[in-house]
This record gives C-alpha cells, structure tokens and sequence, in this order.
C-alpha cells in the first residue's frame, strides 16, 4: 500500500481558546495592541500545532487563530472592499460582512507571513487556506460591480496573486475554500473559471472545500475546477454523496469529511472506519485523504481533539486492513 | 401608496446597547438567564423593532420575527412530530438553520405565534401582520423521516397549520402573511403548493398574502394570480422579469401585488426616484390601489441602520404615490 494513502489532515479553523477570545475582545476595545494580540495568536498557534503533531496528523494547519470570518478577513486586507455592520449567520451568530464598494485588486501578500512561520514549527507539510474568489463575491454585499461574474473574476485575478505568493513561499499543499459553491448550480461556470484564474501555473498541490449544499446539482461537473483535491463535507449526510460516485466516478483526490462539526456527540472509530471503508469501494485508498467535514472553530477544543482523535484511529484502521488484505 | 415590511428585521445592531438580545440568547443558553427574563429581552428588542418600522414611515408592519431562530424551527419545536436535525444551509445564503425532522405524526399541539403576536400588535395602531411558514416550505425545508411519502407529509403540515391559523384569527388577527419560498426555487410544485394552502387555509376570513421570494417569482406569477389568497408579497430584485410582466400587461383577477422592489440582501442603496418609477410603471397598468410597496425578502440579512435606511427610502417612494387605505 502507498505509504500516500488515507492520509490525515484538517480543512482550517480550530476553536479559538479562551485566552485568545478574550485577547480579541480586549484588542477591540483598545486595551491590548496589535504585537500583544499577535503574541497570544501565536501561543494558540503553536498550540494547534503541537495537538495535532500530538494526534498524529499528517498535513496539518495552523489552525486560522488570527483570522474572524473566513470572508472577511481577506476582504480586509484587499483593496476595494469595506466592512459592514453586524449581519446574523445562524442561530446567535453575527459576522461583519465584506462589502465591495471598488475595483478588487491585490495589496499585498496576505497570508504567507503566517505560513512561513506556521511551517517553520513543524516538518510535516502545513497547508496554506485562503478563501475562493467565488464565495467572496457570494459571501459579500456589492455596491460597486454591475453583475457577480465581473466580482468574481476580479476577485479571481487578486488571488492568484496570494497563491502564486504562497507557492513561492514554499507551499506544497495550497487550499482555496468554495463552501457557497454548492448552492447556484447556475453560477458554476463561473466559478469554473475564476478557480482557472486562481490556480494557473501553480505547480503545488491545489485543493478546495465545499460544503453545506446540495452537490447533486453540481456533481460531476464541479469535477472541473481546476483543482488536484476536493474536501468534502461527507459524514452530516450519512455519506450519501458517495453513492454518486457509484454514477458518476470522482476523478480527483478526495478529502473525506468523517465526522460533523456542527454537533457535539462523538462519533466513534467505527462510524467514521465505515464511511471511509464505503468510500473505498469506489476510490483507491491513495487518492482518498482523511478530514473533518468543516472547520473546527465552533466546537470545544476538547471535542474537537476528541474528534480529531477518532479520525486519526479510523483512518489507522481503515489502513492496517488493507494492509492485510494485501492492497499494494 | 401603502408601504409594507416584509417579516424578520435585524435583531441586533452597533454597540452594546443595541446587542443585548445577542448577549441575553447567551446568558440563557449557558444557564445564567431565565427564559422569562429571556422573555422580556424579546419584548424590548420587538417593541424597538415595531418603533423603528413606524419611525421609517410603514404602514404595514411585522414584529420582525426577532423571537425566531429560524422560520423553520419557531414551528416545528412547538409541533408533535418534529425533532432537530443537522445544520444546514437557507437558500442561496450564508445562513444556516437546524432542519427539522419528522420523526412521528405531525399535528398541532397549542397555539405557536398567538401570544407573540398579540404582544407585538399591543404595542401599535398600525396593523402587525404575523407570519407563517407555509405548508409546502415547512415540508420542504424538514426531512421525511416518517410519512410513506411528501405529500401524506406535508397534507399533515398544512392541516397543523391550518390549526394555527385558526388560533391567529380567533385572537383577532385580520391580515395574515403565509410564507412560501420554497416555492420560488421549484415552481413546477406549484399545483401540490396550491392544494396545500386551500388545506391551511379553509374557512379562514383573515386577508392572506403569500410571499413568494427569496428568488425570482416570475415562473409562478401568472399561476399564483388565480389562488384564493388577498395578496402576493413578490420578490422583484432577483430577476427583471417580474417588474416587466407586470408593467406589460393586466394581472387577471384582483389579487394585490407587494412588489418588492427595495433589495434586502444588497447594501447597496436604492433612490427614492429609481423606486417611484418601478412602482409608477405597474401601478400605471395594474391599478394604484392594487399595488403595495415592499422589500425583496425580510431584512435580517442586512445590518440594522442599513435596513432603517432602505425603508424610509420605501416609504419616501410609496407615500408620493397618492394615498391608499393605510391601515
């Protein structure tokens, strides 16, 4: 068996601890300055880190402890946008939303400072995220653009800016997140062709992450973004979306999402083993990587090491028994 | 020209002051608040709701549904036969909401939006219109886990809704909003959603308007015309075509048309001149009385003072259209 199969990593965020929200909520008030909230972004930092060194993951990130919203903290370090007032999410939930009021162009490297040194804690690989062009432009009120394909492929061109930074910097795996794809299956040619735009030329490994959508409407056709990997949130739906591989096969390298971020119960080893054993009825185990089906950052660190953990043995399991049954 | 809210209105806004439901909602889920001081948290975020609505100019006003976690769950929690299930996406949004499961026979326990009602019409001379997801979007929105088939499931929801509508009449309610956009997103559904809202509606006397949003109306507008219904609350910013077949030719029969031609889902901000000519331009073929100005969608999507604006901009283009029976 490849020593690349059923490989473990984890789509991005993981919950903020305590001391950092606090941190937040402080340098928001004015009390704490930037290198003081940047000090404690680190501590967390190295702790997600070290918690997943810990568990044994295998492509690990840094855990998104100075980013808020996964839209908006791009949008505030790009031209061309401003924030809004707070808008609800879901539940108690709120957010401020990017509100694009110029043309979108690219200030400067976003991320890479954070990589590079995120990457210099640990020598197993550390993915770079940012998010798509398409779910920035969806996930954003417009004022500016006279329709959301011109947003978006402006959006597009400023973010291969970001990637072939990152790429340049050293990133061997580089995520660029579409969870609002799975909705408009209308709009799919156009996020087609801003994720050409986001990748071209890159020669790391390219990925992205949808979810919470009905991917039968899009499925296979999304098979065409121009990415090497799709992480998919697979377990909240009882890993019904595989059966459409039976119709339709998945050409690419799937991230399987094994467990839900949205609910507080664990699932066992077992559960998680089946989805993964399912999936592998129709894709090799090398072209099959290990993940949650979302973000961590709205469960408990404790549930979401427990979770974390859980995965880790299943993915153990899922290996030793094609192993023994003597898969090469 | 009467103008109309259209359901949710932003439940928070800037500054701590104008959070304190957001803070309450998380004392009381972490066990430090009780549900009747809950209770009263909503009370005022309601009454501030209600006093906004009327300091914008609306005539027509809702309770801006700030007690709902979601148009979905405020029903099914307080039906038999529903539990919570997992988290999943509203529309084309990037809001999220627990999709109910049916897990057993559906029916009406007590009264639902009653006393929430009642409460916020007590607070106003102006007519407050509660709100109720219609049959086929409760259905819709929920997974079957128990019904052979959708329509034995949702023919049940329709009947359970027909109970609370009855409750809403009885306690005097006159003009009654039904929300269907699932609807919009499916409109070959259109028969079975018809015979859904006769079920939920039968025998009732309120003045019912369904809202058809969330999506472009502009398939079902011709159809949705002939139902039994008062009004058609009308999203008119998804797509042109709604605004052109109404100003190209007479609506058949005499139901009402709250165009909703003020964005709800966009900050940017309409002028009051671009809204009087889209109003003019139907109500020039359909009829000034028959016509009711309105947003696209509720207005939780927006922030607070970006929705204040957005409406005083609606009443300022409705009111300068001649006056209509404004209660």
């Amino acid at each position: 068996m490849s020593t690349e199969a059923l490989l473990t990593s984890s789509i991005g965020s993981f919950p903020k601890p305590e001391y950092l929200t606090k941190a937040r909520t402080a340098f928001q008030q004015g009390k704490i300055g930037e290198p003081e909230l940047k000090a404690v972004e680190e501590r967390a930092t190295r702790e997600t880190i070290a918690m997943q060194e810990e568990l044994g993951m295998d492509i690990l990130v840094d855990g998104e402890m100075y980013r808020g919203d996964m839209a908006t903290y791009f949008a505030e370090n790009t031209d061309g946008f401003a924030i809004s007032g707070l808008v609800r999410s879901y539940g108690n939930r709120y957010y401020r939303k990017p509100i694009l009021t110029g043309p979108v162009r690219f200030r400067g490297p976003i991320t890479v400072d954070w990589w590079k040194w995120a990457q210099s804690l640990t020598s197993k690989p550390m993915k770079a995220i940012i998010t798509g062009p398409y779910t920035m432009m969806d996930w954003s009120f417009d004022e500016h653009y006279a329709s959301r394909r011109e947003a978006c492929l402006d959006l597009a061109r400023a973010l291969h800016e970001e990637v072939r930074a990152l790429a340049a910097a050293g990133a061997k795996y580089i995520q660029i997140d579409e969870p609002a794809l799975s909705v408009r299956v209308d709009e799919l040619d156009t996020a087609i062709d801003a994720m050409a735009i986001v990748t071209e030329g890159i020669r790391a490994t390219t990925l992205t992450h949808i979810c919470y959508g009905t991917f039968e409407q899009i499925y296979p056709r999304m098979l065409d973004l121009a990415v090497d990997e799709f992480d998919l949130a697979m377990a909240n739906t009882g890993f019904a979306l595989v059966d459409h591989f039976a119709r339709h096969p998945f050409t690419k390298v799937l991230g399987l999402g094994v467990f839900d971020v949205h609910s507080h119960k664990l699932e066992t080893v077992d559960q998680m083993r089946a989805g993964i054993e399912k999936t592998l009825q129709y894709i090799p185990p090398e072209r099959i990587r290990v993940v949650p089906d979302c973000g961590l950052k709205t469960r408990t660190w404790d549930e979401a090491k427990a979770k974390c953990a859980n995965m880790v043995q299943a993915a153990k399991q899922a290996r030793e028994k094609l192993a023994g049954a003597g898969v090469r | 020209m009467i103008a109309s809210a259209l359901g949710s209105y932003p439940r928070i806004g800037e500054g701590a002051e104008a959070q304190q439901l957001r803070r309450s909602i998380q004392k009381f889920q972490a066990g430090g608040m009780t549900r009747e001081a809950l209770t009263g948290v909503e009370n005022e975020v309601t009454a501030e709701a209600i006093a906004e609505q009327e300091a914008a100019g609306l005539d027509w006003l809702t309770d801006g549904l700030v007690r709902w976690e979601d148009g979905q769950t405020y029903f099914t929690d307080r039906l038999d036969g529903f539990q919570r299930g997992q988290l999943i996406r509203y529309f084309d949004t990037n809001t999220y909401y627990r999709q109910p499961v049916a897990v057993g026979s559906v029916r009406w326990k007590a009264p639902i939006s009653v006393e929430d009602w009642k409460f916020a019409q007590g607070l106003t001379k102006k007519t407050v219109r509660p709100v109720i997801t219609g049959p086929y979007t409760l259905s819709r929105l929920s997974e079957n886990a128990h019904y052979g088939d959708f329509e034995s499931f949702a023919a049940d929801v329709a009947a359970a809704l027909h109970e609370e509508v009855r409750a809403l009449e009885a306690a005097g309610a006159k003009r009654i909003q039904i929300d269907e956009p699932a609807l919009v997103q499916d409109p070959s559904d259109e028969p079975l959603a018809k015979r859904l809202l006769a079920r939920t509606l039968a025998g009732t006397r309120a003045e019912i308007w369904v809202a058809l949003t969330m999506g472009s109306p502009a398939k079902l507008i011709d159809r949705a015309l002939e139902w039994a219904v008062a009004g058609l609350w009308l999203d008119c910013v998804s797509d042109g075509a709604v605004v052109e077949r109404l100003a190209s030719r007479p609506a058949a029969g005499a139901v009402k048309l709250g165009l909703g031609i003020v964005n709800a889902r966009n900050t940017r901000l309409e002028s009051a001149d671009a809204l009087r000519e889209t109003l003019t331009r139907v109500a020039d073929r359909q009829g000034l009385e028959r016509v009711v100005a309105t947003t696209s969608a509720g207005l939780e999507f927006l922030p607070r003072d970006r929705a204040q604006q957005k409406l005083a901009r609606l009443s300022e283009a409705a009111h300068t259209l001649g006056a209509g029976a404004r209660s």
